[in-house]
């Protein structure tokens, strides 16, 4: 019946991975870049605008790098706070919502207490406030996953679309209960924080480089330590590689999930008070599809923590390039950077099979 | 007055039978043991092409059947690289909603001032008018509301209960169900699984995109830069899968809730006015609430019914959903 059948193997060289993986990228850019000659644009000189970020002819080339840094670093959170719950294989696809839950909560500490406290204390308040109400909810599905098997997918899922619209909710409801908004507009607008609560940076020259970058970095070491050397780690990876062997070795499979899911998610909402926090307000798209991006960016980068900071750093010049670009080229706007990405991830799932099976001929008993 | 009920419950079935398109197809693609996420990417392409190859024939079927292909061909990637290449389903799917949205606005900048104008197709809009039933569309208040619609709403429902009747009544369709309960055991009984799913995943998907191609006539075709014509639909269907328990003749029903949920937020002032003193209160309830009702209502069905089926074991949803097939590991 079938002339074929697929092995598991294991035995590829990481020499001939890489070149599987590089065949796959050039192919994506050379399928980019028919989609972009068939609107008569010359695909080498958008990819250049597009990798150089509006850097060249630019009178502030530190606007652009602030302006990429803005990209970079929820999305490397978001994406280092999915791999842990991939890790497990517990399918938090609900980045959109935890990371709207913990814009919500810091901006609920920046007005209420932004005038009364000093800076730092309102920007940590802030952030302990986004991690745990956004860990409430990684909390809770877990809790359902585990106790109920309830799909963990869906409920994640639900939970974005609730939250949009929470947030959507207060962003356009004029009340006098409505702190988040401006006062002195008729239309409705989210306030600007008080000074305290929002971020600053340090200045080099006319460049401001945020806490949050710094912070995101240092999460990304913390990761991937968590993940690589500790108890914890080790942990994550039993349960992820088989719920039976957890348990039989005697692991509390409950507790291991609900302990990751509650970090991960609560990573997400800190993300969102970075976010929240380095503008200085927040609006209803302050996601910026990161929680969708967060996903395609793990999963390219194998769920490897050094691959994931390459990686999301490479999608956030793709992201803003296209937006750079776009300015230029009137045939094409921002959306391409959402192509290329699927492509990206197509070629790189199709390479992955490469890597991970071998396609054999069904030997000759079934002929004979 | 009765004017007002008239026209709720029409705009009630114009809001729901995208959905039930959308729905219908997701059911038979999880049917088969997948969980395609990429609803909305799928219905996003098929739309667009349908539209645009429908405005260039200028004739409905042409558009409806080049939804339908160019959905069935985003399913066959999806089962390709789910099947096949054994890829997980979520991410794959994600990714198909993510280029599919992409390729909309990819399609539409490009043609930019050449995007077709709607009103210009005169037969395809003569094939999309409203068609009375004869005898049912007399009926007062209800028959103006349910029996005067366009060709794609009566095919809806009718394509809904055919694939119920294919699930219940039918050989393959029992087979297929087997293949999402337990496809080891499918297997085993000689059944083709791989080709069963290709099938009906590319036939699944090929149902969204005739309910991509009805939302973009019902938005009367225009291509606007920021928003696009499916507009979060693809995920109310994910949602409405759950709503309806796996049935597609349920799901008639379900769509028609969803629907009333969304028609309520448009049209919540209308009712108030006309019913102060019985419906004055839906005037005071936000517009954003109903929209988030879809979600929350699945997602109070999704975890009632776990704590139920944990008890009795009582839901039909496909057992082997979202895990993909080796036969290795069997």
């Amino acid at each position: 019946m079938n002339r074929f059948h697929l092995i598991r193997r294991s035995d590829v060289s990481i020499w001939k991975k890489l070149l599987y993986y590089l065949i796959g990228i050039v192919f994506s850019l050379l399928l980019g870049g028919v989609f972009l000659k068939s609107l008569g644009i010359n695909p080498l000189r958008y990819y250049r605008d597009m990798a150089t970020i509006g850097l060249i002819g630019n009178y502030y080339p530190a606007k652009s790098v602030e302006g990429l840094l803005k990209l970079f670093v929820p999305l490397l959170i978001t994406s280092l706070a999915l791999s842990l719950s991939f890790k497990m294989r517990f399918w938090n696809i609900g980045g959109e919502g935890e990371f709207i839950t913990g814009a919500i909560f810091a901006a609920i500490v920046a007005f209420k207490l932004g005038d009364s406290l000093p800076g730092p204390v309102v920007i940590l308040l802030m952030c302990i406030a986004a991690f745990i109400s956004a860990g409430v909810i990684g909390f809770l599905t877990a809790h359902l996953r585990v106790r109920f098997n309830t799909n963990e997918t869906l409920v994640t899922l639900m939970i974005n679309y609730i939250m949009l619209y929470i947030i959507k909710y207060i962003g356009e409801t004029k009340a006098d209960w409505n702190f988040f908004l401006r006062t002195d507009s008729e239309r409705p607008m989210f306030a600007k924080f008080p000074d305290a609560a929002i971020m600053k940076g340090i200045k080099i020259g006319s460049f401001n480089l945020l806490y949050s970058v710094i912070i995101a970095l240092l999460i990304a070491v913390v990761v991937y330590i968590y993940l690589r050397s500790t108890k914890h780690g080790y942990e994550v990876a039993v349960v992820g590689d088989s719920v039976n062997t957890a348990k039989y070795s005697g692991i509390n499979v409950y507790f291991i999930t609900v302990r990751t899911v509650f970090l991960s998610a609560a990573m997400i909402g800190l993300a969102g008070a970075f976010t929240a926090a380095s503008s200085g307000t927040i609006s209803t798209d302050i996601t910026n599809n990161v929680g969708w991006t967060g996903v395609i960016v793990a999963w390219l980068s194998k769920l490897s923590t050094p691959v994931i900071c390459i990686v999301s750093l490479l999608i956030s010049v793709l992201q803003y390039g296209c937006q750079a670009a776009s300015a230029s080229y009137s045939q094409i706007d921002h959306n391409f950077a959402d192509l290329m990405q699927g492509i990206f991830l197509f070629a790189i799932l199709a390479a992955d099979f490469a890597v991970n099976f071998k396609v054999v001929r069904t030997g000759s008993k079934k002929d004979a | 007055m009765l004017d007002v009920i008239t026209l709720f419950l029409f705009n009630i079935v114009i809001y729901s039978i995208p959905l039930l398109y959308a729905t219908c197809g997701e059911i038979m693609v999880e049917k088969s043991g997948s969980l395609n996420l990429g609803v909305e990417g799928t219905m996003a392409i098929g739309a667009v092409f349908g539209f645009l190859a429908g405005c260039k024939a200028d004739s409905l079927l042409v558009g409806v059947l080049v939804s339908f292909v160019v959905s069935a061909v985003v399913g066959s990637i999806f089962s390709l690289f789910t099947i096949t290449l054994q890829a997980n389903q979520n991410v794959t799917g994600l990714t198909i909603t993510t280029i599919g949205v992409a390729v909309y606005f990819f399609v539409g900048n490009a043609l930019g001032a050449n995007w077709p104008y709607l009103r210009d197709c005169v037969r395809l809009n003569k094939s999309f008018s409203q068609i009375e039933l004869p005898g049912l569309s007399r009926i007062p208040v209800i028959g103006k509301a349910f029996f005067s619609h366009n060709i794609l709403v009566y095919a809806a429902v009718v394509i809904a209960i055919l694939i119920w009747v294919y699930f219940e009544k039918t050989s393959t369709g029992l087979k297929l169900r087997a293949i999402g309960e337990n496809p080891g055991a499918a297997d085993s009984l000689g059944i083709d699984i791989v080709r069963y799913k290709y099938l009906h995943i590319m036939f699944g998907s090929g149902i969204m995109g005739i309910g991509g191609l009805y939302m973009g006539l019902n938005m009367g075709g225009t291509f606007e830069g920021s928003n696009c014509w499916i507009n979060g639909y693809g995920w109310i269907a994910i949602a409405l899968v759950i709503f309806a328990n796996w049935s597609t003749t349920h799901a008639i029903i379900g769509t028609f809730v969803f629907g009333f949920f969304n028609t309520l937020r448009v049209y919540n002032m209308p009712l108030a006015t006309a019913f102060p003193n019985s419906l004055g209160w839906l005037s005071k309830i936000p517009a954003q609430f109903f929209s988030a009702l879809p979600f929350i209502v699945t997602l109070l069905v999704l975890i009632i019914s776990s704590i139920r089926s944990k008890k009795t074991g009582g839901s039909n949803s496909p057992t082997a959903i979202g895990v993909n097939y080796y036969r290795e590991d069997r």
